[in-house]
């Protein structure tokens, strides 16, 4: 029961090795193949927008104690006000009364983005794209595993596990009195499946297509993302405490400095 | 005299002093006639300094000698690039002119080229033309920062400083993250003394880069000029 299994080294050489490499070729192929299919979708202009808002409005937070008090009301209401006619106190533009801050979605709008993309040809076709591009390769290549690669142990993880991994590690192994540390070929194939995304961002740079795990997440939230990060900034925006910094600044400056000299 | 057309990345970005050793020294080698000269242009394109004589001297060296430019393969064509914007600046048209006849032979439907095209009738004070290519690039795709600066650069060269407000105005309704526009914004409204603009512009720098000290001392100039510090309240 708790015997060590002598593992054969060949199969470190003939099957450890050769999956993962293969993973490798297959990852890049799928970069390259994803480079060429890749329609330049034409950004909208709104998205855009959206975008530089919510980064503009990030920026107000995080800075927020540098301007005065005064600065910093006028942007929030730029940002943030709700059904109210106000003078736009930013100089930057032709003063016209806005009735709604720039973070502010009214709750018809927000149930739109969901159906437009459903509806929009390019965006599905797009998400087709992608998602066939990750689907084919991971059910081809599991396919190659179980097939060749199956029936018997393939490696040992170093830490102890309970029972209940066992119908997912030890597939092809049909003993049930074998340890549950040492695995089948399968479990192998998913380590590499998660674990080569790193390695991936090393070679093929930030931008690589086999980020599968982000962009299950991604999809969920795909038309969602403007609305809720914009009403999400718009909260965090209400919660700011202004407090202007140039009061105290002499007092910090010569703290530090008396820091500095003692 | 002929007009200096302004360049894209008008703000001059800030560079930091490792690397402006760094220049200062690739300079100094390629000056004394040791080699180098293509760090020295990969370098200046990083950093998007303005050495324009001294792109267009090497980089039209390296261009001119077949065995030179053949090692550079792929990168030949951002040397043409770089070689056309810099031919432009020290007002050398032809040299630009022959510098983007090649890039049109490789690349004939592009945008890049396109946008060279662009500047060198802005080069050549055509405007009119000018603005023309610029307003077809910008039906193609009205999201393009790039073709929309340089409309804002040629409102300036031309003189039309309301104009170039206008348009930096527009710019920036939508890419309201850009500082490089900004600082532009800001810098246009103090040659107009428009002063308290020119504070909001400040502002929005300093809360995009709190930890950049030129932002700050502009802002404080600022209020002084307007004695705007005097009715703020410290609440």
């Amino acid at each position: 029961m708790a015997e060590d299994l002598v593992l054969d080294t060949a199969i470190r050489d003939w099957v450890l090795i050769p999956l993962s490499v293969v993973m490798v070729l297959i990852g890049v192929l799928r970069y390259f193949v994803s480079k060429l299919m890749r329609t330049s979708q034409l950004p909208d202009a709104k998205i855009v927008k959206e975008g530089q808002v919510v980064i503009r409005a990030r920026n107000l937070r995080a800075a927020a104690n540098f301007i005065p008090v005064k600065s910093f009301r006028a942007r929030k209401v730029y940002f943030s006000n709700e059904d109210i006619q106000l003078e736009n106190c930013d100089p930057q533009a032709i003063t016209v009364d806005i009735e709604n801050g720039l973070l502010y979605v009214p709750k018809g709008q927000a149930q739109n983005p969901q159906a437009q993309m459903f509806s929009d040809p390019n965006m599905a076709m797009d998400m087709m794209k992608k998602n066939l591009s990750m689907i084919i390769p991971q059910t081809l290549t599991f396919a190659w595993v179980n097939f060749f690669f199956s029936g018997f142990v393939a490696a040992k993880i170093p830490f102890p596990l309970t029972q209940r991994f066992r119908s997912m590690l030890q597939n092809g192994i049909d003993l049930s009195t074998v340890d549950v540390s040492y695995v089948s070929s399968r479990s192998w194939y998913f380590l590499n499946l998660f674990g080569l995304r790193g390695l991936f961002s090393l070679i093929l740079g930030e931008e690589n297509a086999t980020d599968d795990t982000q962009r299950m997440m991604q999809m969920s939230g795909f038309g969602f993302d403007p609305s809720k990060s914009l009403s999400a900034e718009k909260d965090s925006l209400d919660i700011v405490q202004h407090e202007w910094a140039l009061p105290k600044f002499e007092q910090r400056a010569e703290s530090v400095l008396r820091k500095f000299i003692s | 005299m002929k007009l200096v057309v302004c360049f894209c990345n008008f703000a001059q970005k800030m560079v930091g002093a490792a690397e402006e050793v760094q220049l200062i020294r690739l300079e100094n080698q390629v000056d004394n006639g040791g080699g180098g000269a293509w760090e020295y242009l990969c370098l200046v394109r990083k950093l998007k300094v303005r050495r324009s004589e001294k792109v267009l001297k090497y980089g039209f060296e390296i261009l001119n000698d077949p065995n030179k430019r053949s090692k550079l393969g792929g990168e030949e064509w951002t040397l043409y690039e770089q070689v056309a914007i810099a031919a432009m600046d020290c007002q050398c048209l032809d040299v630009a002119k022959e510098c983007i006849k090649a890039l049109q032979k490789k690349f004939p439907e592009s945008k890049r080229v396109g946008r060279l095209e662009g500047m060198l009738l802005e080069a050549k004070g055509s405007w009119a033309d000018a603005e023309k290519t610029y307003s077809n690039f910008l039906e193609d795709d009205p999201l393009d920062q790039v073709i929309h600066k340089r409309r804002v650069a040629m409102a300036k060269a031309q003189g039309n400083i309301s104009g170039a407000i206008e348009w930096l105005n527009k710019y920036l309704e939508i890419f309201m993250a850009d500082h490089d526009a900004w600082r532009e914004l800001a810098e246009i409204y103090i040659s107009l003394q428009m002063y308290k603009q020119a504070a909001f512009c400040y502002e929005e720098l300093i809360l995009c880069q709190p930890t950049a000290p030129l932002y700050h001392l502009a802002y404080a100039e600022v209020s002084a000029i307007t004695h705007s510090y005097l009715h703020l309240s410290f609440q």
